[in-house]
């Protein structure tokens, strides 16, 4: 049987046995989003010379985390609940060489996480932000998130969601994050696309992948990718979000300083 | 401070904050995150001013936690890290120092004490050493380390480096406001005459990538640093040597946290010192530690001088791993152990579990919110033995 040709960026293998399959429930979107990531990856390695050792991947605790745990065929790091981001920057500080994919869930960025999400975008650190946002906590049992809708009913709203959402990537560009975009799991290309764009921003990129978790919304995994597609919609200037709709696309792409760059400055005045 | 160097070696007169990151320099520390808080920001000051100078990263971060978070990320990014906190942020560092021990991380956290609990007060305090030993979530060990003196803030910094490089696991400086706030002489030996340890790496072994166990090889791994090409995928999940966590079982858990737990227990006679004065054939005892121990020898050398009482001294300068064994071997019999803390007597639980057959009695002279004055210490000793 013909390989995936991305199998090469996972470990089928390691010196103490097997590691696939993955954890994840079948037509889960976090598969998709590592696949669109190692696309990127595999085509920034050819185009743009960087060696794979250079790129690590960092993540919290959550499905959406469970991407690195063991399987990853590069160096990477499954760390705290919330705390991707800081783990990462220490990273940076100690080799700026590398080149860090952070995959989180909306939980993580969202909630435990947050203050370091606003926090990373506003010093706009070197980083690439790759947020799964499936609505609900899907590790732990489809609790509520700060992304859930209003009214929705997850297992620890019974009665329906009283609390309004977080728009994620709104939240980044506000914070200073210089490159953010949202797909969905219905958008494979454009999320290749962006995440490119996104390693090769010289500063903190978001990208919110909206995803599917069959397992806690009931629904098939085509259902919801059906509704993902139609539900999403590209707007143009300030037209205003169409009752039920998510917005899609690039939503920011600037150029500011860089965190490590800015800090070089300091040390080099001593050299 | 001469720029873009070590401190020099000879006299200096030094706040003990700014020796501990002079200490931390030389021992090879190239990252500093931190979070402001009282009175350990001095600490935190005197890094941004010189890490940058040695061409290391100073960050302020948003909080503790994140602050712990960037000696994680920068350990495995290659690069030795400190952060300086007092209590409520060590508080905050409790799940980062645990994950540090899952993963075996090394890195240094110094917690410049202050009395709790809640915000408590600003002013020295011993009231988080159990917190160091039993802070973190779960089981497995930890080294504590306690200065008295500015010259201890500088040594034992770079102590605490060394440990946690050879052990590969956060070590933590247990230092108190008085001090990190002391000045007084520092002497710097000539730097060829510091020892330095680096962390064992898989490269120098001839160990290759897919044959390499990120905890595995030998009671303490050698570690490969992300950006190296050896897949490294750091895990703070139950794990076999190799970081496989599918294959769970209870053998697999129970092999996995013991190989950290006892790599730090199973080697506390070479980890932990001690100090001791008037030992010999000593009737009494106080055992202290940290800046605590400054006023206990004067104590104890005037109720030897003035009132004839054969008292010892006996200093821990590591706190945990507690080197249980090695006081059962120093201290065969001794009628009265006196145990001067800035706290309600908290190391002596550990003592009385160590020596409770080795003596009559341990009387606990506690002290919330300031150095206990030697007249505070004898007079305890007086009232107990008259
Ligand atoms: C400190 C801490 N609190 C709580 C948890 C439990 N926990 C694990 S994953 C998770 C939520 C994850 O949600 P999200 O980030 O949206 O990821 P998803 O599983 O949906 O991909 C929670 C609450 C934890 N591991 N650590
Ligand atoms: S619970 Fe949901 S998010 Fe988690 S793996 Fe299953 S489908 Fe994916
Ligand atoms: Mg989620």
């Amino acid at each position: 049987m013909k390989k995936h040709p991305m199998l090469k960026y996972l470990k089928e293998e390691g010196p103490m046995g097997d590691r696939l399959p993955m954890i994840l429930c079948p037509g889960c979107g976090s598969g998709q989003v590592l696949n669109a990531a190692f696309h990127a990856i595999d085509k920034i390695i050819e185009e743009d010379g960087i060696a794979k050792e250079n790129f690590v991947f960092i993540t919290g605790v959550g499905c959406s985390a469970r991407l690195t745990s063991h399987y990853l065929n590069f160096d990477s790091g499954w760390t705290i609940h919330g705390r991707t981001l800081p783990i990462a920057t220490g990273a940076l500080l100690a080799n700026p060489e590398l080149r860090i994919i952070v995959i989180t869930g909306d939980g993580d960025t969202g909630a435990i996480g947050g203050n370091h999400f606003i926090h990373a975008c506003r010093r706009n650190i070197d980083l690439t932000i790759l947020c799964i946002n499936n609505g609900l906590y899907g590790m732990t049992g489809g609790q509520v998130a700060p992304t859930t809708g209003i009214g929705l009913k997850t297992s620890t709203t019974p009665y329906g969601n009283t609390e309004e959402s977080f728009d994620l990537s709104k939240m980044a560009e506000t914070a200073g994050a210089t490159y953010v975009a949202r797909w969905t799991t219905a958008h494979p290309r454009q999320t290749v696309r962006a995440i490119m764009k996104g390693v090769r921003k010289k500063g903190t990129a978001f990208i919110e992948i909206m995803s599917q978790c069959p397992v806690h919304w009931k629904e098939t995994p085509v259902d919801m990718l059906k509704a993902l597609k139609k539900n999403s919609v590209r707007l143009k200037g300030d037209e205003a979000v169409p009752n039920g709709k998510i917005p899609i696309g690039e939503f920011c792409n600037i150029e500011k300083p860089e965190w490590i760059e800015s800090y070089q400055k300091v040390i080099d005045q001593f050299n | 401070m001469p720029n873009n160097r070590h401190i020099q070696p000879g006299v200096h007169y030094l706040q003990g904050s700014q020796a501990c990151v002079e200490g931390a320099i030389i021992a090879g520390c190239r990252v500093y995150g931190g979070y402001p808080i009282t009175p350990a920001s001095e600490v935190m000051e005197h890094a941004a001013l010189r890490i940058p100078q040695i061409g290391g990263r100073f960050i302020q971060m948003e909080d503790e936690i994140a602050s712990a978070c960037i000696l994680l990320g920068a350990s495995w990014g290659g690069a030795k890290a400190m952060t300086a906190t007092s209590s409520p942020g060590f508080s905050l560092m409790q799940e980062t120092i645990s994950y540090g021990i899952m993963s075996e991380t090394p890195l240094v956290i110094v917690d410049v004490q202050r009395p709790g609990p809640g915000q408590g007060y600003i002013t020295t305090s011993q009231e988080d050493v159990m917190q160091a030993r039993w802070g973190h979530h779960g089981e497995g060990s930890i080294i504590a380390l306690a200065p008295a003196s500015v010259q201890e803030m500088f040594e034992f910094t770079i102590e605490a480096f060394n440990l946690s490089e050879k052990w590969r696991t956060p070590v933590l400086l247990m230092a108190e406001e008085t001090v990190a706030h002391m000045r007084e002489r520092l002497i710097v030996p000539p730097l060829e005459e510091i020892r330095i340890v680096n962390r064992k790496k898989p490269q120098d072994l001839g160990i290759a990538p897919e044959n390499y166990l990120p905890w595995g090889h030998d009671m303490v791994a050698p570690m490969a640093n992300w950006g190296e090409g050896y897949n490294v995928n750091l895990i703070g999940l139950v794990h076999l040597e190799d970081g496989n966590v599918t294959k769970y079982d209870l053998q697999m858990h129970d092999a996995c946290v013991k190989r950290f737990y006892h790599k730090i227990e199973d080697n506390v006679d070479t980890i932990s010192q001690i100090e001791t004065a008037h030992f010999e054939k000593c009737k009494h005892l106080v055992v202290c530690y940290g800046s605590v121990s400054r006023t206990a020898i004067e104590a104890v050398t005037e109720a030897r001088k003035e009132h004839n009482l054969e008292i010892g001294y006996l200093r821990l300068k590591t706190l945990w791993p507690f080197p249980e064994k090695k006081l059962r071997s120093l201290i065969k019999k001794v009628d009265t152990i006196f145990v001067p803390e800035m706290n309600l007597g908290m190391m002596k639980h550990p003592i009385t579990e160590a020596l409770r057959d080795r003596c009559r009695k341990i009387i606990s002279i506690p002290s919330l919110g300031s150095l206990h004055t030697p007249e505070y210490i004898l007079s305890v000793i007086h009232e107990e033995l008259k």
